[in-house]
C-alpha cells in the first residue's frame, strides 16, 4: 500500500497545520497557491494557514476553544494554549465567573464518566464481543443488558413495596372486607394431600404446583390486610395493585427514554437509502478489529457488502425495464406468497389454541404425562416460532424481494408470529376462566369465574407465565448443548462436503432478538399475577448472556452480511414496546373486567381489582379529594390539551426550518464549488495571457 | 519536556489531560505500553522517537489495513517516516479514544483516506481506499468494473460542488449522517 507522499512537479503536499475543521471558504479563496503548470484536472492545493489576525479575533469573541478537538500535534497544541493563556481576554468577571464553572463541571462530569464505567455490568465483555464480531451482534447483548438491569430494578420496586411488607404484615392486620360470597367459591386448599412422591418436588419445581403454588412466588398467597397504626397505614391490596401499574409505566419510561437517543440518530440519517455508498466506503471499517482472522472476515464481508449493493442497483435496474406483463406476475406471485405465509401464521395459531384447551382439560394427570401436558402450551409455541419462520424464508426467495426488503419482511412476520401466539395462549385461558365472558353458562354463574377448575384463577395465569419463562431458558440451554456445540465439533473434525456445505453456526442477531422480546412480554403479562417472575427473569438473562457469549466465541463465525447497529437499537426498541403493549391490555383487562378469586389473594371480596382505588379514594381527606377530582375534570384538561397542540406545533416548525436551512446551505455549497471553478478558469486564463506577453515580449527583444 | 524512564510527572499527566481526550488511566496505560516498545537504551533518552516497523507490531495495529497511512498522518518527523514519539502516540490514541468528538475523528479519517496527501480524495485515493477495505489479494478485490461503477457512485452521491473530488466538507457531511462512525473509530488499548 502506498503510503509515502510524492512529489510531482506540480504539486505540493497538503498543508494541515491548521486545524480548524471547516477551513472557512474565505481561507481557501484568498489564499490559494497556484502552481505554474495547473491543467483543468489538477486543482490548486490549500493552505490551510489563516492569517494571524483571524487567530487573534477569534480567541477573543468566543471562548477559549477546546484545546482538544483542534487536530494538531500535541507541540502545537501546547503552543496554542501557551497563546491562549497569554491573551487575556477582555471580559467581565461574571463571563469569568461563568467560563470557572464551565470549566469545572467539565471536570466533575470527566471525573464522574470514569466512576460510572468502572460499575458498568460486563463492559469489557462487551468490548470484546464487537471487536470479534462487530457493532450488530454487540447490539443484542447491549439489548440483554438493559434488559438485565430493567427486570432488576423492577424486582426492587416490587420488593420494596409489595413483599416486604407482605412479610412483614403477614400476621399483623386486619381484612378490609368480610366474606360475604358463597361458600363453595371461597373453597381454595393448593396444599398437596397425603403423602408426597419424591420426584413431585422436582415436578412442581418445574410447574409451579404443589410446595410452589401456595408461596409468595405467586398472587394466591398475598393477603388483603390493612395495617392501621396510630401514624402509619399500610393497604397491601392498593400498594400491590399501584405497584403493578407503576411497574408498567416505568418499563415504558425507560423504553422510551432508551428509543430517545436512537430515534435522534435515525431520524438524522433520514434512512439507509441515500449516500448509502460513500457512507460504507467511509465508514464501515471498524479500527476495533483485533487479529488477523477478524480483519480478514470483516474485509471479506465489506466485499460481500458492497457487491451485493452493486449488484442490487443492477437489479432494480432490470426491474424498472420489466414489462407490464412480466410485472402483473410478480405482484400476483407476491400477493399468493403473502396469502400462503399468513395462512401457515393461522394454522399455528389454532394449533396452539387446540394444545392450551387440551392441556387445561387435562391438567388432573399425575407424573412426567402429566408434566409433558402442562408444558404443552408452550411446546407447541416454541415447535410454531421455529417452523414457521423457516418455511416464510423458503416462501422470500419465491417472493423476490430485494435484500433488504426481504429481512425487514421476515422479521415484521416473525414478530406477528411470537407476539400473537403468546396472545392465543392468553385468549384461550380467557376463556376457559370466564366460560368464553358469559357468566349466564352453569360453571361461572355463582362466582362470575369457573370456580370448579379454577379455584384461583390468577395464580393458574401466573403459573403458565412461569412455566413459559422457564421452558424458554431450557430450550435455549438445550438447543445449546445438543446442537450448537456437536455442530461445531462435527464441522470441525469431519472435512467432507456435507460438513462445509453446513459450516459453522452463525450468530443470527434478528432471532435471538425476538427471542429476548418474547420473554420479556411474558414477564410483562405475568407480573401481575406471579410477583417475583422479574426476579426470574433477570437470573434467567444473566444466565442466557453467558451462555450465549460462551456459544458465540466458541461456536459462531461472523455474519457474512451484518445488521447495522444503531437502526436496529431503535427497532428492537419498537418490538419490544409492541410486546409492552400486548401486556398492558392484559393487565387492564384483568384489573377491570375479570372477578377475583374469592378464595386467595388480596383483592378477594371485590367485585374487580380496581375498585380498590374508588374505595381507599374516599378515606382521603377532603382536600386531596377536591383536588384530584379537579384534575380530572373538563376545566384542567381542555386548556391542558390546548396548551400541548401549541407547543407540538412550534416543535414541527422548528423541525421545519432546520430542514429547510439544510437544504439551502447544501444549495450554498454548490454555489461556492461553481465560484471556486470560475475563479480558476479566470487566474488561468491571466497566467496563459502573462505567459504569452512575456514571450512576445522576449521575442521582441 | 518529553517523557523520562518509566514515570510520568503529575503536570505532565494533567497536561496531557487537558490536552486530549484521554483520561488519566488511559494515559497511564498508553505510557507503559509505550514503554515496552522501547529498547533498554532508548527508555532513558527523553523524547524518544520509535520507528514505524515497531508501532506496527502493537496488536491494536497490527492487522489494521490503515496501519500505515496511520503512522504517517501522525507523526511529526520531518523525513515523514512514519515514526511516533510518545506525544504523537498519545495524540493518535485521543483521536481514536471514545470521548473525542465526531469534528476531530472526521478530521483524521479524512487525512488517512488522502493517500497522496493533496488535501481532497480522488479517484486514486478512493481507489486504493477500497482496495484497502476489501483487501489486497486478487480474490477479494473487485473487478475494474464493479470498481469504476462504485467510484462513480460515490462521486454522484458526496461530491455536491461536483469538481471530481471529495473534499473535506463535503466527507464531513457524509459522515454527519452515519450513526455508526463514532462507535468503529475508535481504538482502545
Amino acid at each position: 500500500m502506498a503510503s509515502e507522499p510524492w512529489r510531482q512537479g506540480s504539486r505540493e503536499v497538503h498543508d494541515y497545520t491548521e486545524g480548524n475543521g471547516y477551513p472557512g471558504d474565505q481561507h481557501s479563496l484568498r489564499l490559494r497557491r497556484v502552481s505554474s503548470r495547473v491543467s483543468n484536472q489538477n486543482y490548486p492545493q490549500f493552505d490551510w494557514n489563516p492569517p494571524p489576525a483571524e487567530k487573534d479575533e477569534e480567541g477573543n469573541r468566543a471562548q477559549p476553544r477546546d484545546l482538544r478537538g483542534i487536530p494538531l500535534p500535541m507541540a502545537l497544541k501546547r503552543a496554542v494554549r501557551q497563546v491562549q493563556q497569554m491573551q487575556v481576554p477582555v471580559v467581565s468577571s461574571r463571563e469569568s465567573w461563568k467560563r470557572k464553572k464551565t470549566k469545572s463541571l467539565h471536570k466533575l462530569k470527566d471525573n464522574a464518566r470514569g466512576w460510572l464505567s468502572f460499575f458498568t455490568l460486563w463492559s469489557k465483555s462487551l468490548q470484546k464481543i464487537g471487536g470479534n464480531f462487530g457493532g450488530g451482534v454487540q447490539s443484542y447483548f447491549l439489548f440483554l443488558r438493559f434488559l438485565v438491569v430493567l427486570n432488576f430494578v423492577s424486582f426492587l420496586l416490587i420488593a420494596g413495596f409489595v413483599l416486604i411488607p407482605s412479610i412483614v404484615f403477614r400476621s399483623v392486620g386486619d381484612s378490609l372486607v368480610n366474606s360475604t360470597g358463597p361458600k363453595e367459591c371461597m373453597e381454595y386448599d393448593p396444599n398437596p394431600q397425603g403423602l408426597v412422591v419424591f420426584y413431585n418436588y422436582f415436578l412442581n419445581l418445574l410447574s409451579g404446583t404443589g410446595f410452589m403454588e401456595y408461596s409468595y412466588l405467586f398472587y394466591g398467597y398475598y393477603n388483603n390486610t390493612t395495617v392501621e397504626d396510630s401514624n402509619f397505614s399500610y393497604n397491601i391490596p392498593l400498594a400491590y395493585l399501584f405497584t403493578a401499574v407503576f411497574y408498567f409505566a416505568f418499563c415504558l419510561i425507560c423504553i422510551i427514554a432508551r428509543m430517545g437517543t436512537a430515534a435522534r440518530v435515525v431520524v438524522v440519517t433520514g434512512g439507509s437509502a441515500v449516500g448509502n455508498y460513500s457512507m460504507i466506503v467511509f465508514t464501515s471499517w471498524d479500527y476495533g478489529c483485533l487479529g488477523d482472522r477478524a480483519t480478514k472476515l470483516k474485509q471479506k464481508n465489506i466485499h460481500y457488502r458492497l457487491q451485493v449493493d452493486l449488484e442490487e442497483e443492477s437489479i432494480k435496474k432490470r426491474a424498472a425495464a420489466l414489462t407490464l406483463c412480466q410485472k402483473i406476475v410478480l405482484y400476483a406471485l407476491r400477493v399468493s406468497m403473502g396469502f400462503v405465509s399468513f395462512g401457515l401464521i393461522i394454522a399455528a395459531f389454532y394449533g396452539i389454541f387446540v394444545a392450551t384447551d387440551f392441556s387445561q382439560k387435562n391438567s388432573g394427570e399425575q407424573g412426567i404425562l402429566g408434566l409433558i401436558f402442562e408444558y404443552l402450551p408452550s411446546i407447541v409455541i416454541t415447535a410454531g416460532n421455529f417452523l414457521v419462520p423457516l418455511l416464510c424464508d423458503q416462501i422470500a426467495l419465491i417472493e423476490r424481494y430485494a435484500p433488504s426488503t426481504t429481512v425487514i419482511v421476515a422479521l415484521l412476520r416473525a414478530v406477528f408470529l411470537r407476539l400473537v401466539s403468546l396472545g392465543v395462549l392468553l385468549f384461550t385461558l380467557w376463556s376457559q376462566i370466564t366460560c368464553a365472558g358469559e357468566t349466564t353458562v352453569k360453571d361461572c354463574t355463582l362466582c362470575q369465574y369457573n370456580y370448579n377448575v379454577y379455584p384461583c384463577w390468577e395464580t393458574r395465569v401466573g403459573q403458565e407465565m412461569y412455566k413459559l419463562t422457564l421452558f424458554d431458558l431450557l430450550i435455549n440451554i438445550v438447543v445449546l448443548v445438543l446442537v450448537e456445540f456437536p455442530r461445531r465439533m462435527v464441522v470441525d473434525n469431519w472435512s467432507s462436503k456435507l460438513a462445509q456445505w453446513v459450516g459453522r453456526q452463525e450468530f443470527v442477531v434478528p432471532a435471538n432478538v425476538l427471542g429476548l422480546v418474547y420473554g420479556q412480554t411474558v414477564v410483562w403479562t405475568g407480573a401481575l399475577f406471579c410477583p417475583l417472575l422479574p426476579l426470574i427473569n433477570t437470573i434467567k438473562f444473566v444466565l442466557l448472556f453467558y451462555f450465549k457469549k460462551i456459544t458465540l466465541f466458541y461456536n459462531c463465525r461472523p455474519a457474512l452480511k451484518t445488521f447495522r447497529s444503531t437502526t436496529s437499537t431503535f427497532f428492537f426498541l419498537v418490538v419490544l414496546l409492541f410486546g409492552w403493549s400486548l401486556a398492558t391490555v392484559v393487565m387492564i383487562y384483568s384489573l377491570s373486567e375479570i372477578h377475583p378469586s374469592m378464595g386467595c389473594g388480596p383483592f378477594r371480596f371485590f367485585p374487580n381489582m380496581w375498585s380498590i382505588v374508588p374505595k381507599s379514594f374516599y378515606n382521603l381527606s377532603e382536600i386531596t379529594q377536591e383536588f384530584l377530582f379537579f384534575i380530572g375534570s373538563q376545566e384542567f384538561s381542555i386548556p391542558l390539551f390546548a396548551l400541548s397542540c401549541v407547543v407540538m406545533c412550534y416543535f414541527i416548525t422548528l423541525a421545519s426550518v432546520y430542514g429547510k436551512s439544510v437544504a439551502l446551505l447544501r444549495a450554498q455549497l454548490k454555489l461556492e464549488g461553481r465560484d471556486k471553478q470560475f475563479l480558476v478558469k479566470q487566474i488561468e486564463e491571466l497566467s496563459r495571457q502573462h505567459h504569452i506577453l512575456k514571450h512576445t515580449a522576449g521575442a521582441h527583444d | 519536556m518529553g517523557t523520562t524512564a518509566s514515570q510520568l510527572g503529575k503536570d505532565l499527566l494533567s497536561e496531557y489531560q487537558e490536552l486530549t481526550f484521554l483520561t488519566k488511566q488511559e494515559i497511564l496505560l498508553a505510557h507503559k505500553r509505550f514503554t515496552e516498545l522501547l529498547t533498554k537504551d532508548e527508555k532513558d533518552l527523553p523524547n524518544t522517537r520509535v520507528p514505524a516497523e515497531r508501532i506496527l507490531t502493537l496488536p491494536e495495529l497490527k492487522s489494521n489495513p490503515f496501519r500505515k497511512r496511520i503512522c504517517h498522518v501522525f507523526s511529526t518527523s520531518e523525513q515523514k517516516d512514519g515514526s511516533l514519539t510518545f506525544e504523537d502516540f498519545l495524540d493518535l490514541l485521543s483521536a481514536f479514544s471514545d470521548s473525542a468528538t465526531l469534528e476531530i475523528k472526521s478530521h483524521y479519517a479524512f487525512r488517512i483516506f488522502d493517500f497522496d496527501d493533496d488535501g481532497t480524495l480522488d479517484c486514486g485515493d478512493l481507489e486504493k481506499l477500497v482496495n484497502c477495505l476489501t483487501g489486497e489479494t486478487d480474490e477479494t478485490r473487485l473487478t475494474t468494473e464493479e470498481m469504476r461503477q462504485l467510484i462513480n457512485n460515490i462521486l454522484e452521491e458526496s461530491d455536491i460542488d461536483k469538481d471530481g473530488t471529495v473534499n473535506l466538507s463535503e466527507f464531513q457531511h457524509v459522515i454527519s449522517r452515519s450513526p455508526d462512525f463514532v462507535s468503529s473509530f475508535k481504538i482502545v488499548l
